[in-house]
């Protein structure tokens, strides 16, 4: 059974109650207080202490359907993804990271060695090493509470709505139907992102995946991400290639220093 | 452990530390884990419509590697194209090369036990490196290599003190293995969302291989060798040199389809270190040019050879590194595809 959030940000608030939650049921460390300048994100991105972060946007561009004096304020709660194909669980050597029966993406805190392979796999930016900790941290989706038939933490404090949990088959359908909706309600630029392997060939599909209105970019999250796996055959490719170089240049060193 | 201070702030009276991040050990000695807090955004917020970003903060993480990595991209290459060398020599000339031989063979087994080292110190829980044993898996390029490098250091040790013929059979295996170890840490790079090296898949294997080649071949110098050993030395540090240029061409034609990808090989101190390397790799290739060289001008150009392969190999990683903290360079590199 795959279950995942669906994450609509059209109608999420920008109250952190998620980031507060997650921080809470889990006992995570907090991180300081910053003040960013960055609208209301003052926590600034996800990490390996920080498993849900809500991204501020405002921005001078009018959103369609509503008069909102040329001006709109996106707020995104964001999480891992939890991606069909994950760069993080398929770099990592020593078979820490591994995928639950949830199908979701989970880091054994008792096997990883902190080697940092999967904080450059990931092509969202999400896993991180901490330093004082030494290993890789990320959401975890709420295992314990998946095992218990809870929904996740920040799900379940989410006042809107906005973070939805649930099975991902049934949420691809309620994603679909609420675009529908906002776009008959004049909201054009609603869009999913990331919603299956068809609208996301590179990871074949989220998780987590979320209702946007705007770029990628603009939430920070990549326009097209790629698992590092589905371009590492070149790589090999050309490795053989140049090891084979080697063998010639030893070959050709001892026979070429023949008189 | 825990209590207040902790940045957790639970009362172990009340509360139980049984959560997912409970365990998690943070600094003792401050209230807050020890990640950086952003910058301040001086500007008004706003959005830069054809080509935002997120306040200009990174997508990606940065990678947490210390310079323990690119020094062991430079120690496993010059293990690994020494047993290389060392396998060669053997096997096509048996008896006229022992000099040479020995030589390639300690420098195989100090390396791959170095190169060891320097993994395990980069590790964030070092007593757990056996864990890389744990699992073989083939998409994991770090899993491929911690096999190649165990089976590599076994090989090249036994070469080394191994009498007769089962030193020469663990020489020869040590010299298959140094294949894969001398070009497998590109592939390492390369698997990666860091656009940067990414970007780089196609051409940084050869690299790696011609600056591994070129650094085994210039370690040799150090050392006194027969007047046709040091032919064949010549003529690897030759071969490897110029691999080197080649590659270090290649790379930048292959980031350059993207300028925002290619920038810290262009700009600032990366450009700068980058720029160097490149020097260095050509000043290595005509010292070794020179004939008729006194011992004195062998070590000379040995180290030139040496740290251009060790210049090399920081540049890539660093300019990778500035690579990541860009979000444009991810952005541009995934619209352009």
């Amino acid at each position: 059974m795959a279950k995942g959030f669906f994450t609509d940000t059209t109608v999420c608030i920008g109250c952190k109650a998620c980031e507060v939650a997650c921080k809470q049921w889990n006992q995570l460390p907090d991180d300081g207080m910053v003040f960013t300048g960055m609208s209301y994100d003052n926590t600034g991105y996800l990490g390996g202490s920080t498993w849900r972060h809500v991204s501020f946007v405002e921005r001078p561009v009018p959103m369609g359907g509503a008069d909102t004096a040329g001006m709109a304020w996106l707020m995104m709660s964001d999480v891992c993804k939890h991606c069909q194909r994950a760069g993080c669980l398929e770099n990592c050597p020593t078979g820490a990271i591994l995928r639950t029966e949830f199908d979701t993406v989970y880091v054994q805190p008792d096997i990883c060695n902190g080697c940092g392979y999967c904080v450059v796999g990931c092509p969202f930016g999400v896993i991180d090493r901490l330093k004082d900790d030494g290993r890789a941290w990320k959401c975890t989706l709420c295992y314990d509470r998946l095992k218990e038939e809870m929904e996740p933490a920040c799900a379940k404090a989410c006042p809107t709505d906005s973070i939805i949990f649930g099975e991902i088959e049934e949420l691809r359908g309620k994603a679909r139907l609420r675009v529908e909706q906002l776009h008959e309600s004049g909201v054009k630029e609603a869009y999913l992102y990331g919603e299956d392997a068809q609208s996301q060939p590179g990871t074949g599909g989220l998780n987590a995946f979320f209702l946007l209105t705007d770029k990628p970019e603009v939430y920070n999250l990549p326009p097209a991400p790629v698992v590092p796996t589905k371009k590492g055959g070149e790589a090999w490719v050309s490795a053989g290639l140049a090891s084979l170089g080697l063998l010639l240049a030893a070959a050709g060193a001892v026979l070429g220093s023949r008189k | 452990m825990s209590g207040n201070r902790d940045g957790r702030r639970i009362d172990e009276a009340r509360g139980i530390l049984e959560g997912a991040g409970s365990h998690q050990r943070i600094e003792q000695s401050g209230d807050y884990p020890s990640t950086p807090a952003p910058a301040t955004y001086a500007q008004v917020p706003g959005v830069d419509a054809a080509d935002p970003t997120y306040y200009g903060q990174a997508v990606l993480k940065q990678p947490v590697w210390i310079w323990s990595i690119p020094a062991y991209f430079y120690t496993g290459g010059v293990a690994g194209a020494a047993a290389m060398l060392g396998a060669a020599a053997h096997l096509i000339e048996p008896r006229g090369m022992c000099g040479l031989v020995t030589r390639c063979r300690w420098i195989s087994a100090g390396g791959a036990m170095l190169s060891t080292a320097l993994l395990i110190h980069d590790l964030g829980r070092p007593m757990r490196f056996l864990y890389m044993l744990r699992v073989f898996r083939p998409t994991s390029p770090m899993s491929v290599g911690s096999w190649v490098l165990t089976g590599f250091g076994g090989a090249a040790a036994g070469s080394a003190v191994l009498p007769g013929a089962w030193g020469t059979f663990a020489g020869q295996v040590a010299g298959l293995l140094g294949m894969p170890l001398a070009s497998y840490t590109a592939v390492l790079l390369s698997h990666t969302a860091i656009p940067l090296w990414q970007e780089a898949r196609r051409t940084m294997p050869f690299l790696f291989i011609g600056s591994a080649i070129s650094a085994s071949a210039a370690a040799l110098e150090f050392g006194r060798l027969s007047e046709r050993e040091e032919r064949a030395v010549t003529v690897f540090a030759v071969a490897g040199s110029v691999m080197e240029l080649a590659g270090v061409a290649a790379v930048e034609r292959e980031t350059g389809r993207v300028p925002q990808v290619a920038k810290p090989l262009r700009e600032g101190a990366t450009g700068a270190l980058w720029t160097a390397a490149k020097v260095l790799s050509a000043t290595s290739l005509v010292l070794t040019l020179i004939p008729g060289k006194s011992q004195r001008m062998r070590k000379v150009s040995g180290a030139v050879g040496t740290l251009a392969s060790i210049a090399i190999r920081f540049a890539i990683f660093h300019a990778g590194k500035r690579s990541a903290a860009d979000p444009r360079a991810t952005f541009h590199l995934q619209r352009s595809e």
